[in-house]
């Protein structure tokens, strides 16, 4: 399969009161197209540093990002790269321009100057993808958080992107509207094949993923399926993460002489896997 | 409450007048403003009654909330007429302060006065009640476009941009500034009571917070347009085009003959 | 010994607000001094109207707050005093800092509530050492810490009015795993410093079975149950009606139950779930 990012030796700096901070420091990384990458990190490990370069709002201090093969340095290609790869961010109202929500998602082809019969088809699928269609007259001040953080994402969607960079999408929203959002993202990943970037800090939100990255200090220090990374309670806690409550009782099990397996996830794998042991021992 | 401020005065009672084009509904007011200044004698201020009280039935819009507009402004309405009042010829029916007189033509004056600036605003009522402020930022940038050939384009374009923004975050704002007042009053912040000077100095604890994440809001806001290709409105479509229709060619016929009555009247009477 | 007593309280948002639906509806419960109480519900459940009556931020539509027996609307003029007593800690604090260094702006409540000099002094020093400030941070603007810091700083500024009820809307809402664990600790170390009665307001069940002693559950304005954190989640099925749900190991031992093991029903945090995991290996099946 082919690549829709390539990260190739990039280095961010930034300089505050004089000093010069790295805040990624020399990534190499391809997100393959197609599939649902996770990227985990405390606040301030630089995740959202590397996400405001995957399509060109920063570019790297040094190295190169490659979008579909376009370097986000090449200025001339700058629309093109940010229709590609769609990003959305972590307080929905600081995103919506317009007070009608059908008109906030259509700024987008809107910008791209395409005909008006097209913009609403475009709208109209965006905001039906999402699950929003039926507010699409509605003011977004009065909806809810995660309603919001939907139209967001429709706003997007109406730009067609091959891959949506989201960070940290759910970080003020209530489990209602964090759990829409997720099963969003899980639906547009895989009915219309959208390449999805997540950065959160919400290790539940990691489950589904095909794969996991963990950045701390502006490097990555793990890489795998779900499975694989939550297996290391000690590291994740170590860098200021946490694991599910599943994987958590599950260790806690270990640590008391209960060989139990410790790559399952869910609540129904949890129990399973307890009853298992327990009849065999 | 103040959160509602910006669907403000629009009511939604899906009248014609409410499918009406914004473009045209601003230049028929406009009209209409000039008409009813243009009525000179109380024939003229009747058929203007008239007219604006057939707005108002076809608007659908309950009496009550144009009563609502006219009571915020009955203070000038009052003042209104008693400045008029002591302005008239004719029989003296009393004095104030021995210098002041109520004259019959005074108070008729007074009346006429205070009626044309109640069907001023009833009319102009109208025009807020059946359009959204989204229609209305879209007429105004469409009604200034000539000036886009004037090398204008882009001012035209940030002007209308900026008040679909304004639009969008003020209730945001307003909801923002409401929460760090209660949070700066749960640390005993007294935002009441003391003169002046100290109630602009209680204001601080508010606007700096608010200042500082209207920044925060600004950077953000700027990251998600850019995100959305946002190029200053450079070759940018829209979904809604604005389209005249033939509800559009009657509302202004009929508009027009209400200007030409006036006119007449004026001639003739 | 009740601190606060709730009765029949009701707040309804006046007026053509028909989109946010948060009023309360004849509400009433009393907490004990010292106990740790959590409020759950979803959004729009009167959590947050509820809250922002017990300091007087809010007036009841009808009924009333007692506190230390006294209803604080008896004097209208002198409910600033209240606050003092109820701290309030809204839902991302941080954004309430204004003043140039964090002293200043730790010292902005009890400043106001008629606090100076040398106490002042004292009380601000003494409110960051409990929370972890370290003393050079204190004449640092407070715009330059980072998102975690702001936060436990916003929360100083109130508990350096030394409340001694002190209510938290959802205190760590948008932080990370770290972020959410310095503040839940900064939060039990004023309770114990203080023998203060705390209340939260949260989203995390999780948390909740941690840190809670007895659970208020919102639904609709109005309170559905109020008891021992145990009890409440002892009721999966009355909670899930409501939109809410049981901890994570509680929801593993209901499906070990469904399997036919036979857990206790009492288990909500990972340490209990251990316990009863380890009796249960040992053999004693009726544990």
């Amino acid at each position: 399969m082919s690549n829709i990012i390539e990260i190739k030796n990039v280095t961010y700096n930034y300089v505050e009161d004089e000093v010069e901070y790295t805040a990624v420091n020399n990534v190499s990384l391809n997100i393959e197209k197609g599939s649902f990458t996770v990227i985990l990190g405390h606040n301030g490990s630089g995740k959202s540093t590397l996400a405001k370069m995957l399509n060109g709002l920063n570019r790297p201090s040094s190295g190169d990002i490659l979008v579909d093969g376009i370097n986000t340095r090449d200025e001339e290609n700058e629309f093109l790269i940010k229709k590609k790869v769609g990003m959305v961010f972590q307080n929905p109202d600081n995103q919506l321009v317009a007070s009608i929500v059908e008109e906030d998602v259509a700024f987008g082809p809107e910008n791209l100057g395409l005909e008006p019969k097209v913009i609403r088809q475009r709208v109209d699928e965006a905001l039906k993808a999402v699950g929003m269609y039926e507010f699409r007259n509605s003011t977004p001040h009065h909806l809810s958080g995660g309603q919001k953080q939907r139209i967001a994402i429709a706003g997007i969607i109406a730009l067609e992107p091959e891959c949506i960079v989201l960070d940290e999408p759910t970080a003020m929203l209530d489990p209602k509207g964090r759990a829409e959002i997720i099963n969003t993202i899980l639906r547009l990943n895989k009915e219309k094949g959208i390449t999805v970037v997540l950065i959160t800090h919400y290790m539940e939100e990691a489950e589904k993923a095909d794969r996991v990255l963990v950045m701390n200090d502006g490097e990555f220090i793990a890489d795998g399926t779900p499975k694989e990374i939550f297996k290391n309670v000690k590291m994740l806690k170590s860098v200021g993460l946490d694991v599910p409550q599943t994987t958590e009782l599950l260790y806690a099990l270990n640590q008391n002489g209960m060989a139990v397996p410790t790559d399952v996830l869910s609540i129904e794998e949890t129990a399973d896997a307890i009853m298992h042991y327990l009849e065999e021992n | 409450m103040l959160k509602d401020i910006t669907f403000g005065q629009y009511f939604d009672s899906k009248s014609v007048i409410h499918r009406a084009d914004p473009r045209v509904k601003i230049v028929l007011l406009v009209a209409v403003i000039v008409f009813i200044f243009l009525a000179q004698n109380y024939w003229g201020l009747l058929l203007s009654a008239l007219f604006v009280l057939f707005s108002m039935i076809i608007t659908k819009i309950p009496v009550k909330m144009y009563l609502k507009n006219l009571k915020a402004v009955l203070p000038i309405l009052i003042f209104t007429a008693v400045i008029n009042a002591f302005y008239g010829e004719g029989e003296v029916l009393f004095s104030i302060f021995g210098k002041l007189n109520v004259t019959t033509g005074g108070l008729s004056h007074a009346g006429f006065m205070a009626s044309r600036i109640m069907l001023l605003i009833i009319i102009s009522a109208t025009l807020t009640y059946t359009t959204t402020p989204n229609d209305l930022t879209d007429a105004i940038e469409s009604l200034f476009s000539p000036l886009k050939f004037l090398g204008l384009k882009t001012a035209v374009h940030t002007i209308a941009m900026m008040m679909t923004i304004a639009l969008r975050f003020i209730p945001t704002l307003v909801e923002e500034a409401e929460k760090i007042m209660n949070a700066q009053k749960a640390r005993g912040a007294d935002l009441e009571s003391g003169n002046f000077k100290e109630k602009i100095k209680a204001l601080i604890p508010i606007l700096i917070p608010l200042l500082f994440s209207s920044v925060r809001r600004a950077a953000e806001l700027a990251d998600a347009m850019e995100c959305r290709c946002y190029n200053s409105g450079e070759g940018k479509t829209r979904m809604k085009q604005l389209r005249l229709h033939f509800r559009d060619l009657v509302i202004t016929i009929f508009t027009l003959c209400f200007g030409a009555g006036i006119i007449l009247l004026n001639i003739f009477l | 010994m009740s601190v606060l007593q709730v009765k029949n309280l009701s707040h309804s948002y006046g007026g053509n607000t028909p989109f946010i639906n948060d009023a309360v509806n004849d509400v009433s419960f009393t907490i004990e001094a010292g106990e740790m109480i959590g409020i759950i519900g979803h959004t729009g459940s009167g959590k947050s109207t509820l809250v922002q009556h017990l300091n007087g931020i809010l007036k009841p539509t009808k009924g009333e707050i007692l506190i230390d027996d006294s209803n604080i609307w008896d004097k209208p003029k002198e409910i600033r005093k209240i606050r003092s007593k109820v701290g309030l800690v809204f839902q991302y604090p941080e954004y309430q800092l204004f003043e140039e260094t964090v002293f200043k702006d730790i010292a902005f409540g009890p400043k106001n509530m008629g606090v100076s000099g040398d106490e002042l002094k004292k009380r601000v020093l003494d409110t960051c050492r409990l929370i972890g400030v370290k003393d050079e941070y204190l004449e640092k603007s407070p715009f330059d810490l980072s998102g975690g810091e702001k936060r436990r700083v916003a929360i100083a500024g109130v508990m350096a009015m030394r409340p001694e009820i002190i209510v938290f809307d959802e205190p760590t809402a948008g932080l990370d795993p770290q972020g959410r664990q310095e503040i839940i600790k900064v939060i039990n170390e004023y309770r114990h410093a203080f023998n203060a009665t705390v209340i939260i307001i949260s989203h995390s069940m999780e948390d909740m079975a941690q840190m809670a002693d007895k659970l208020l559950v919102m639904s609709k304005g109005e309170v559905v149950m109020f008891d021992k954190t145990e009890e409440v989640f002892k009721q999966g099925d009355k909670l899930r009606e409501i939109g809410l749900n049981v901890p994570i190991v509680t929801r593993v031992f209901d499906r070990l139950r469904e399997k036919g093991l036979n857990v206790p029903n009492n288990v909500f945090t990972v340490e209990n779930a251990v316990e009863a995991l380890k009796k249960i290996k040992a053999g004693d099946r009726n544990a």
